[in-house]
């Protein structure tokens, strides 16, 4: 065992370290391949309300770069420290998700995101690296909690506040989060029982929610039924665009789903649009990535020289597997339909800054892994 | 320092295989969709994405049997305006609004409606359509499209009949003969974008419009007109309800002509053609009456004129011989009913030859008895008045007769001279064709041939002919007989010099008897021993004298007089009889 130059002291700053390189060179690919397909689907919508067909590609673009020097600066910032800060950004994420609420209760519509300028911040977005640092940090440091059910639950019940302030305005946001706990806490778990007891209450309650609230019954029938439901017409396009795609698919660039008949196209369904130019090829690429990526971050969590870097990145591959899995789960109707972007690719700047923020985690937990040869 | 420990790994481990198995599923679905539903998602998406401007096929035309085209069609165009591509406005609703007459507020609406297709007006003359054309205004689309004209307005319109919207049949030949008239439409698939706009650079699949055949007609433009006139001309002079003439080949069944005036303009077919109602009460049912071809949708008592069959059957049967003797004291005793001859005080003696010249009740209700009413059904039936014609015109009627085991010797008698029963006019062409020709049962008809676009005969239509159905021998007496109605009874107003006519009159009372309505009718062909021209006329409720041998056979005689000439039989030596 070869043990890398690493900082052991609770500095904020790394210097020097390991540089994970495929982690770098995976994630780069696909955000630079997310900015194509950004384009291609979303240059239709930007002509057609006035802007220039770059419109939204060059907006990502920027958020790219944004998101990119957050990754770096992130990666430099000793993970560690965080340990110390967690608690805090706990209450942060907190605060910003309940002025949001009680703002947008107060102008009566969903508001999800806070106005700066002509970016719109979803804090919703921000809360997920938060719940992952939260949640590895109290495993590490109450880790004896983990044995008792009221400890588990004293454990998690910041990020319950959090997930129940999420859900009120986005359930596939507080399902994401959700399942970053559950992940955590499972690899944290010296034993399953507990863990076991409480899921099952947290699907039941989910499930509970799911048949009292009126319009996520009209989802299960637009999943069920997507060419009769009247909700279904998302689904049913997002099935023709991917069903067109065949094998190759229609070739870059000629998508035609994308032109006015697939909703949130560059958005939520921007896998359909990859479908229907790149085919099945073009999908199982894509996919290839994420599962190389997410490989990566195994590794990486593997040689963690520490729990908490281990349960961070444990958070962070739930993250990006869970939002990979239920948008194609989405796109293909396999399950109800749900807002869920998908990682990297899809149009939007919180989610794509925070992401690449979560992969500077990541690299940072990196640094200072014990490689093994 | 907490240690990642072996077993964190493992679950993390777990995490993964997990995460991989559901990515797995999801690549299933994906193989799923885009390979084994790949087509049906696919058709669907084209069939969303797809936009089909259709190409209009020319339908065919109709000439009559000299080549005279009866129903064309005239180039017309519609104009629409796409919003997204026009360039300049005002341009173009000034000028669409100069040249189609338009007002300009109503095409700025239209042209500043934001939609894909609007459009601004259909049934444009070429011309101006071609004007607008040589403007080259951006965002202003031309189709053609055809709309169907006949040159002769009224001529034969119950035969004819019109098309719809569509170009479809709706009534008469056109809807008879739709599937060969009507062309098959092509189009230009391409794709467009969720607001209909074509894609540039799109894959453009383009399919031929298929022209429909055209149909040549038996009908005969000239006879058709004279009969016609002949027919108005009639209907004036006794103020009838409606009066129609069919002109016939008897040989072949070929329809010359078929008039049932009053016509209605076939360029106009929803304007009324009578003023007995006014224009704001006309129904559809009034409508649908104007459109009725009485010659063969309606059914009528034929009277005297039925009496050919009569005597076709007594001859068939051998029951009778033209000089049997008979005697009409006015009257006849059938049963306890005492049936009146139209001479009331009675024909006295005569023969047969002299029954059927004089057109006697009683001389037939005494051979129908002799023929009986079994063997009088078996005739009729040979002479195909239990069954349709087979015309080529949709909704013919049926004969309406007493069940057989019904006729009793009442019904008997006044059937002899054609009452109580009710068959069409064609029925009775039919009948008499097959009673004069030698006995071939002819479909009448007026399809001929089926030509293409450039008028090879494609096909030639072929109709049931079923010959034998009576003996030669009756037929050639019954010639003879029907020649002396003419030359010397009470069809001589149908008499023309120079040419061999044969033929009866009817008198039919309609029903209600006690109404004093009548049909006046006349069923003549020529030459009499051989004959190719057979014409009936009916007069339906004429005023003053109804007489068929007064008011009906005239007009025949008048008819020949023009159309035998006209159809080149020569005139014969008529050698002056008895």
């Amino acid at each position: 065992m070869e043990k890398v130059k690493r900082t052991t002291k609770n500095s904020f700053w790394i210097k020097g370290g390991y540089t994970d390189f495929q982690t770098i060179f995976l994630t780069f690919v696909i955000v630079l391949f997310g900015l194509m397909m950004v384009y291609s689907s979303s240059s239709y919508r930007a002509i057609t309300s006035g802007y220039p067909g770059t419109y939204f590609m060059m907006r990502q673009g920027v958020f790219a770069v944004i998101g990119f020097v957050a990754m770096y600066t992130v990666s430099r910032i000793n993970y560690r420290y965080l340990t110390n800060l967690s608690v805090i950004l706990m209450y942060l994420a907190i605060a910003l998700l309940a002025y949001v609420l009680v703002l947008g209760r107060a102008s009566h519509g969903a508001t999800r995101w806070i106005q700066i300028g002509s970016f719109q911040l979803q804090p919703s977005e921000i809360a997920k690296p938060i719940i992952i640092i939260y949640m590895a940090d109290a495993c590490v440091k109450k880790s004896k909690y983990l044995n008792t059910m009221v400890g588990i639950l004293k454990i998690i019940a910041l990020p319950v506040v959090c997930i129940g302030l999420i859900a009120a305005e986005n359930l596939s946001t507080a399902i994401v989060c959700f399942a970053i706990v559950v992940a955590i806490l499972f690899v944290a778990s010296p034993k399953l029982f507990n863990l076991i007891v409480l899921g099952i209450i947290g699907v039941g309650a989910a499930a509970l929610l799911v048949v009292t609230v009126g319009y996520r019954g009209d989802r299960f029938e637009a999943w069920r039924h997507p060419e009769t439901s009247e909700k279904g017409f998302q689904t049913l396009q997002s099935l023709y665009a991917i069903g067109s795609g065949g094998f190759f698919g229609r070739g870059p660039g000629n998508s035609i789903q994308k032109l006015g008949f697939l909703p949130e196209s560059h958005n939520d369904m921007i896998f359909s649009v990859v479908c229907e130019e790149l085919g099945l090829f073009g999908a199982l690429v894509v996919i290839g990535l994420f599962v190389m990526l997410i490989f990566r971050f195994k590794f990486v969590a593997d040689g963690s020289i520490d729990s908490f870097g281990g349960f961070i990145i444990t958070g962070v591959i739930t993250h990006i597997a869970v939002q990979l899995i239920v948008n194609i789960g989405v796109v293909t109707n396999t399950i109800p339909p749900t807002g869920v972007t998908l990682p990297f690719i899809s149009y939007g700047g919180t989610s794509l800054i925070f992401m690449l923020a979560e992969v500077g985690l990541v690299l940072s937990v990196s640094r200072q892994m014990s490689l093994t040869e | 320092m907490n240690v990642f420990t072996h077993h964190n790994k493992l679950r993390l481990l777990q995490i993964f295989v997990i995460a991989m198995l559901l990515v797995s599923i999801m690549i299933g679905r994906l193989f799923y969709i885009m390979v084994f539903k790949s087509k049906y998602y696919g058709d669907k998406a084209v069939a969303l994405q797809e936009r089909e401007r259709s190409i209009k096929a020319p339908r065919g035309l109709i000439y009559d049997r000299n080549g005279v085209i009866i129903a064309g069609n005239k180039a017309v165009c519609s104009i629409s305006v796409i919003h997204s591509q026009i360039t300049d406005e005002e341009a173009v609703i000034s000028e669409l609004s100069k040249r189609l007459d338009m007002d300009e507020s109503v095409i700025r609406k239209k042209v500043e409606k934001v939609s894909s297709r609007e459009k601004i007006k259909s049934n444009v003359d070429k011309e101006i359509a071609d004007e607008i054309r040589d403007l080259d205004l951006d965002g202003v689309m031309i189709d053609d499209d055809y709309k169907r004209y006949y040159p002769y307005s009224e001529l034969a319109s119950k035969v004819i009949g019109f098309t719809g919207a569509d170009n479809q049949g709706i009534v008469g030949i056109e809807v008879f003969y739709d599937d060969v008239l009507m062309g098959t439409n092509g189009s230009i698939n391409t794709l467009t974008d969720a607001k209909g706009i074509e894609i540039p650079g799109a894959a453009e699949e383009r399919v031929e419009p298929v022209p429909g055949d055209n149909l040549v007609l038996t009908l005969d433009v000239n006879i058709q007109m004279y009969i016609e006139q002949a027919a108005m001309k009639v209907m004036q002079e006794k103020n009838a309800n409606r009066v129609c003439i069919i002109v016939m080949n008897p040989q072949n069944g070929e329809i010359y002509g078929m008039a049932d005036v009053p016509e209605y303009n076939l360029n106009d077919p929803f304007t009324y053609n009578r003023d007995d109602i006014d224009e704001a009460d006309v129904t559809q049912d009034d409508l649908n009456n104007m459109w009725r071809n009485f010659c063969i949708n309606d059914t009528y008592e034929p009277g005297s004129t039925f009496k050919i069959v009569t005597a076709t059957s007594a001859f068939e049967e051998g029951v009778v011989s033209i000089d049997d003797t008979f005697y009409c004291p006015g009257y006849k005793l059938v049963g306890d009913r005492r049936i009146k001859c139209h001479k009331t005080v009675g024909h006295g003696a005569e023969t047969f030859k002299q029954g059927i010249m004089n057109s006697c009740n009683p001389v037939f209700m005494e051979v129908g008895a002799r023929v009986g009413a079994e063997n009088f059904y078996k005739n009729m039936e040979k002479l195909g008045l239990f069954e349709k014609t087979g015309v080529d015109l949709p909704g013919e009627a049926g004969s309406i007769f007493h069940k057989l085991e019904n006729v009793g010797e009442v019904e008997l008698a006044t059937m002899s001279f054609g009452q109580s029963f009710q068959i069409t006019p064609l029925q009775l062409m039919r009948a008499v064709s097959a009673v004069i020709n030698g006995g071939t049962l002819v479909t009448p008809h007026f399809g001929k041939y089926i030509t293409d676009d450039n008028n090879n005969i494609i096909s030639e239509l072929k109709y049931n002919t079923k010959s034998g159905v009576i003996d030669t021998e009756t037929s050639e007496t019954m010639k003879y007989l029907l020649e002396a109605v003419i030359s010397e009874g009470t069809g001589k107003n149908a008499y023309l010099e120079g040419y061999s006519i044969g033929g009866k009159t009817a008198t039919s009372e309609k029903l209600p008897r006690s109404s004093n309505k009548y049909i006046s009718s006349f069923i003549g062909f020529s030459p009499a021993q051989n004959p190719t021209v057979l014409t009936l006329i009916l007069i339906d409720e004429p005023e003053g004298i109804y007489y068929g041998g007064t008011i009906a056979a005239p007009v025949v005689g008048d008819i020949y007089s023009n159309i035998l000439p006209y159809l080149g039989i020569e005139k014969e030596e008529v050698e002056d009889s008895e």
